[in-house]
């Protein structure tokens, strides 16, 4: 089937009026979802997981795709007007965002945000169109030792990219990894560090972690500081953009777009960090850095360009090799795992109409999200006006369900709960969650890689560096690792968490 | 505590999490480069969370002797911890209850509290919040979505 015929067959399959309806009510609650400080995809994603059970496989994806990359809209929403990111991509759009409305221009940098998310999303959907079909049959050549390859780059870039030191990211990684060791050893079938609860054969889930380390420790971190939040209340006006931002704008998506996708393809990588890289890259190309951080509207074209390429990107590795590049992939891998789909380098040939169903709908949802957004800011900004002390005990309710109604079991609650209070230290003291969770994902799928790599070379490591592939991956990883040891790559690392705090 | 900075602290923690982790995976059998068994995993990550944790503390100590000291973060910061441990002890307490008495009487009971004790609500909003945040929540999710909540005693 060639790549015309595949791009049709998806769009038969987008428009039936069911997968209409599901694409629309995802990047509606993704977008709400976005808005709402506190609820992230992930959450959202985890809490709707149940009400697809009734419905087939291509609607659920689709939906729940749409909540993913809709959330990025909404999340910009929060941050330009409140100057309180929706979700971790839309931080850095709080530094020129909000400025860009506190001077008058909350319009302009609303519209350039969604058409900006609409331009990359777009491109970035194309992207996965024209990349994830080679690439899968790439993959079928992966092995073992490529896997295990593959997920040290993954944690190498995201430990890499990390704001704070690289020792305390790499620490959060390791300790992740020994999450994943919790349960049943997938090889032997012993169980190991359950102390004899039951609900932890399985492993610890990834719902409870991610639900706890962003959600509940947020709400504990919000409710020890001033809950008034200052919402933008003059009336929004002159969304569409004008010449001349568009012409400073342009660029900085473009360079968004590139830089985002790429970043959302590697393990790893993902939406927030596409969106600091862009925003570090765009103060430094510019002839003025010195307005970012005081209304650049480069500030907010090129970090939201990129954190929606990225979410395109992100589905390249979970659809051809079956990796999960971030927490949200990783739970839409435990949806697909439900309805039946192994992602993986097969799922294109035996599962076109999901797969091309699934990509063709998110154009759509692009689409529907530039359509609607505009129109509906006022609703937005009516939801962010919600006093934060009606709106904690509802997103922590949310958290709660969520929690319960994946497995049905409360002590995945209490996890949550747990690993609310963990995040809420670690926050405390800057250690990141993002390292934890990507390492609790890979975990397993790495510990059986590299097993499996000894027992098939008889014990030989030099497996990892005699096969081309897992020799260039390991090889990058090292480059990584070393380059923040040069000191103009510290310095430049430092840039980014100045800029979060400012 | 001023001896320490936080880096320090922290990252001696660690330290110590990864020897336990590394101790008790020895316990379950690593195995051989050939045959790798159950421990070897864990015991390689626990391995990684000394090394770093390690350096962790070489940078806190070297920190500290440039004159970085210990920043209060919970008690004794300049933070309202209280009302966090306000929020966890209604968690804690939902967690507890939520099987026995339900899904209803436990949320109405945790919103009310919630509206109530954070940031002081007024009555009827903590009254009507709860009995509407509760309704909704069960409606949407128990019967709309078959979420299949926990039922107290009372069949709800």
């Amino acid at each position: 089937m060639d790549l015309f015929q595949s791009v049709m067959t998806g769009f038969q399959v987008a428009f039936q009026p069911q997968n209409l309806l599901f694409c629309f009510l995802g990047v509606v609650i993704g977008t709400l979802v976005g808005v709402l400080p506190g609820l992230g995809p992930a959450a959202a994603i985890t809490l709707l997981l149940p009400a697809t059970f009734h419905v087939t496989p291509v609607s659920a994806i689709i939906m729940l795709s749409g909540i993913y990359y809709g959330a990025m809209y909404g999340g910009s929403t929060t941050s330009i007007l409140v100057n309180t990111p929706g979700e971790a991509a839309s931080v850095v759009t709080c530094l020129d965002g909000y400025q860009m409305a506190r001077q008058g221009r909350a319009g302009a940098a609303l519209g350039m945000s969604a058409f900006g998310s609409f331009i990359a999303g777009t491109i970035g959907v194309v992207g996965l169109m024209l990349v994830a079909p080679p690439l899968a049959e790439i993959a079928l050549k992966f092995g073992p030792p490529e896997y295990f390859s593959l997920m040290i780059l993954g944690l190498t870039v995201l430990t890499f990219l990390a704001s704070g030191s690289m020792w305390n990211a790499l620490l959060m990684a390791a300790f992740g990894l020994f999450l994943g060791c919790i349960g049943v050893d997938p090889l032997m079938g012993v169980t190991r560090f359950t102390f004899d609860i039951v609900e932890l054969s399985d492993g610890i889930g990834l719902v409870p972690v991610v639900m706890g380390l962003f959600g509940i420790s947020e709400v504990l971190l919000n409710v020890e500081q001033s809950m008034e939040r200052s919402v933008f209340s003059a009336a929004v006006k002159n969304i569409l953009p004008t010449l001349q931002d568009w012409a400073l704008s342009l660029w900085p998506i473009v360079r968004g777009t590139i830089l985002g996708f790429f970043l959302g393809v590697l393990p790893g990588g993902g939406a927030a960090i596409a969106s600091f890289v862009s925003y570090a890259v765009e103060k430094r190309v510019s002839k003025h850095p010195e307005r970012f951080g005081h209304g650049a509207i480069a500030g907010v074209a090129g970090p939201e360009s990129a954190n929606n390429a990225a979410t395109a990107g992100a589905f390249i590795p979970l659809l051809t090799l079956g990796i999960p590049a971030n927490a949200v992939m990783a739970i839409l891998l435990g949806a697909l795992m439900i309805h039946g789909m192994q992602p993986g380098p097969t799922l294109i040939s035996e599962h076109p109409d999901l797969f091309w169903g699934a990509i063709t709908s998110m154009y759509i949802g692009n689409v529907m999200l530039l359509v609607l957004n505009l129109p509906m800011i006022g609703l937005w900004i009516k939801i962010l006006k919600v006093p934060y002390p009606i709106l904690f005990p509802l997103i922590l309710l949310f958290c709660m369900i969520g929690a319960y109604s994946l497995n049905n079991n409360i002590v995945e609650v209490f996890l949550m709960v747990l690993f609310g209070v963990i995040g809420y230290l670690f926050k405390k003291f800057k250690y990141e969650g993002a390292p934890l969770v990507l390492a609790l994902v890979l975990g397993p799928i790495m510990e059986t890689s590299l097993r499996r790599s000894l027992v098939i070379s008889y014990g030989d490591p030099m497996i990892f560096l005699t096969r081309p592939i897992s020799a260039v991956l390991l090889g990058i990883s090292l480059i990584l690792l070393v380059l923040p040891l040069l000191p103009w790559v510290r310095k430049k690392k430092a840039i980014i968490p100045i800029e979060e705090e400012e | 505590m001023n001896r320490f900075n936080n880096e320090q602290l922290a990252s001696a923690f660690w330290l110590v999490i990864g020897v336990i982790v590394a101790i008790s995976s020895f316990r379950l059998h690593l195995g051989s480069l050939a045959s790798p068994d159950t421990g070897f995993m864990p015991f390689l990550s626990g391995l990684a969370m000394c090394l770093f944790a390690l350096i962790g503390l070489i940078h806190g100590t070297l920190e500290r002797r440039r004159g970085v000291r210990w920043t209060p973060v919970i008690i004794g910061a300049q933070v309202r911890w209280g009302k966090s441990l306000a929020v966890l002890v209604g968690l804690l307490a939902y967690v507890f209850l939520l099987t026995s008495l339900g899904f209803v009487l436990c949320t109405l009971l945790l919103m009310g509290f919630l509206l109530r004790a954070i940031s002081p609500q007024r009555w009827s909003l903590v009254v009507w919040g709860s009995v509407l945040i509760t309704t909704g929540a069960y409606v949407i999710f128990d019967l709309w979505l078959k979420s299949q909540l926990p039922k107290g005693p009372w069949g709800f």
